[in-house]
């Protein structure tokens, strides 16, 4: 009885889930790779959590499968040895100590309660390990949802913003943990609005708006893809003479009167300033960032329905 | 088995557990006490006058009370009035806890499959009844002992009826826990439930009495009467009845009764945990 996974590719196919007010969610497919960390975003009320507790038999879709390592979670043999999860609105009972709330879960999932105290200790929450959990900080208690998710050390982590309440040591502590697991070969599903965070921390991205998928792949290949192409910055003091050289290109006046430039790279900007003869006094080429594509992405698509 | 140590460590792991244990058993020495006062100025010795004024059935009943297999059942599961409720009470808040403390989460992402989480509940809430149950009649087998040696009767601690009684007290502590995890399902927010709870075992249970009685001398209807051992309250009273008195069903239709709550609430907490989105 029971599924044991052996692999932790993630499969979303067709997942819907309708409320009586809105279409949380509708018709989304997409696959997450192991040994990767994919960066699960979208807008305010995109569907995001509402699909990870899909995924994790707590919300039940109105259409459409969810399977992790080709299992549903429901079907999975011991689930938190395969599956970790970090959510939103999850919590411990006040009265209870961080240790002792481990432990309860330990109990429930067979695993000694020695992992209880590795599991703090992964975390940095030793010293408040016998402290009452109502006595915890945001960032306490959100490095205590990671230690219960760590518990079974599973081969799927699935983490709803989990940078929340973090401080600038823990978000790194964070991310460095998160690269750590992906690459012995675990997956992981993260949701974040930290888009710079996230380009940093993930490899690829799954984009959501309106409950709809809007873009997937690497982090490149999504900034590359999307059709906000880059732009060059340039500064001379004969403007008009260097327009000209480049006849027919976009252009505009950034805040600072440098020009912006679109549709040239920085070689054939200088180039034709040399044969212009135009002094040039500042020349960048800026990429477009996460946070761009995103918002390009997904405006336009009414977020909070 | 590792879920109801899962579920017996979140009862142990909190203060709850042993502030209801500490009030049952307070309440159990005044349940005692006044069971006894009862029975030493009602039954044992009825004022004259009250005898001449009372109708037939009711002097029946009184005697029947008096017989001292009766008497020693009445006293020996004394305490179970307020027991009960407290056992209810923690099957409710086993409940709520993980809604109000948001574990629900995680407490489904270990155990996808919900029945076993409501079953483990049920078992642990169970165990808790039958705890509360064995140091109650601990205390209650000596002090009835006692107490029915100075009114001078004999007390009849191993007669067949009375060890029955016990021991249907017994289940009766373990099926509320299973009706008070019905109603924490039911009702999920904490305060609600464990307040309407408690007004329906006290006043309620006075109320729909009281309303029967009322109707049942009004229409002149005899069976409205037995209507009210439908109340699992008075059906855990009827069940743990030594003897059968007269004017009351017999003690089997009060286990009925009380096996048929704790059924239908556990099975339609069971089908609303199983089909309901946590979130
Ligand atoms: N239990 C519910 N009942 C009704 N509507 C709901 C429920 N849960 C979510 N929704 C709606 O579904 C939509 C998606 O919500 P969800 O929480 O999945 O968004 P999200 O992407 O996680 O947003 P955020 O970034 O703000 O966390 C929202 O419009 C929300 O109002
Ligand atoms: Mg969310």
């Amino acid at each position: 009885m029971g599924n044991v996974i052996t692999d932790g590719e993630i499969v979303v196919s067709g997942l819907t889930k309708h409320y009586k007010q809105v279409k949380a969610v509708d018709g989304l497919s997409f696959t997450i790779q192991p040994g990767r960390v994919t960066g699960f975003l979208g807008p305010n009320g995109a569907g995001k959590t509402t699909t990870l507790r899909m995924i994790l038999n707590l919300v039940s879709p109105t259409a459409g499968t969810a399977t992790i390592g080709g299992s549903r979670y429901a079907d999975l043999a011991e689930p938190l040895h395969a599956v970790g999860a970090v959510l939103e609105a999850s919590s411990a009972h006040k009265g209870r100590t961080g240790r002792n709330h481990l432990r309860v879960v330990c109990a429930a999932a067979g695993l000694p309660d020695s992992r209880a105290d590795e599991a703090l200790e992964l975390v940095g929450l030793t010293p408040a390990a016998k402290r009452k959990f109502k006595g915890y900080s945001l960032g306490m208690r959100q490095r205590l949802g990671i230690a219960a998710a760590m518990l079974g050390d599973p081969r799927v982590l699935i983490l709803d913003e989990p940078a929340n309440g973090l401080d600038p040591e823990g978000i790194r502590w964070m991310r460095d943990l998160l690269q750590k697991l992906a690459g012995e070969g675990r997956t992981i599903l993260v949701s974040s609005h930290l888009l710079s965070e996230m380009e940093l921390l993930a490899d690829d991205v799954v984009i959501i708006a309106a409950g709809r998928l809007v873009a997937q792949g690497t982090v490149a290949e999504v900034i590359g893809k999307a059709g906000t192409a880059g732009t060059v910055r340039v500064r001379t003091p004969h403007p008009d003479t260097l327009l000209g050289a480049l006849d027919g290109i976009g252009s505009s006046h950034g805040d600072d009167g440098a020009l912006l430039l679109t549709g040239v790279t920085a070689e054939q900007v200088g180039d034709a300033a040399l044969r212009a003869g135009v002094a040039i006094h500042e020349l960048v080429t800026e990429r477009p960032d996460l946070e761009r594509v995103f918002l390009d992405l997904t405006a336009g698509k009414e977020a909070i329905r | 088995m590792r879920l109801i140590r899962s579920e017996f460590l979140k009862i142990r792991t909190t203060n709850v557990w042993w502030l209801f244990a500490l009030g049952a058993i307070g309440l159990l020495v005044l349940a005692f006490a006044i069971n006894a006062l009862n029975m030493h100025f009602g039954v044992l010795q009825p004022p004259a006058e009250a005898g001449q004024q009372m109708d037939p059935e009711s002097a029946a009943a009184l005697a029947a009370l008096a017989e001292p297999v009766a008497l020693t059942s009445y006293m020996v599961t004394s305490g179970q009035y307020f027991g009960l409720m407290f056992v209810m009470l923690l099957g409710i808040i086993t409940v709520t806890n993980e809604f109000h403390h948001q574990t629900a989460t995680t407490t489904f992402l270990a155990t996808p499959h919900r029945t076993s989480v409501i079953l483990a509940k049920a078992a642990a809430g169970s165990i808790f009844g039958l705890v509360l149950w064995l140091v109650t009649t601990a205390l209650t087998v000596p002090a009835t002992a006692i107490f029915l040696n100075a009114e001078g009767v004999t007390p009849m601690l191993g007669d067949g009826d009375v060890i029955r009684a016990v021991l249907l007290n017994g289940l009766a502590y373990a099926l509320w826990a299973l009706i008070g995890i019905g109603i924490g399902v039911l009702i999920r927010s904490q305060i609600g439930a464990t307040i309407t709870a408690m007004v329906v075992y006290t006043v309620g249970t006075v109320a729909v009495s009281i309303i029967i009685n009322v109707l049942t001398n009004l229409l002149d209807w005899d069976w409205l009467a037995d209507v009210q051992w439908a109340m699992p309250s008075l059906a855990s009273g009827l069940m743990t009845s030594g003897t059968s008195l007269p004017g009351q069903p017999d003690y089997w239709v009060g286990a009925l009764v009380l096996v048929g709550w704790a059924v239908v609430t556990g099975l339609v907490g069971t089908l609303l945990t199983r089909s309901r989105d946590v979130s």
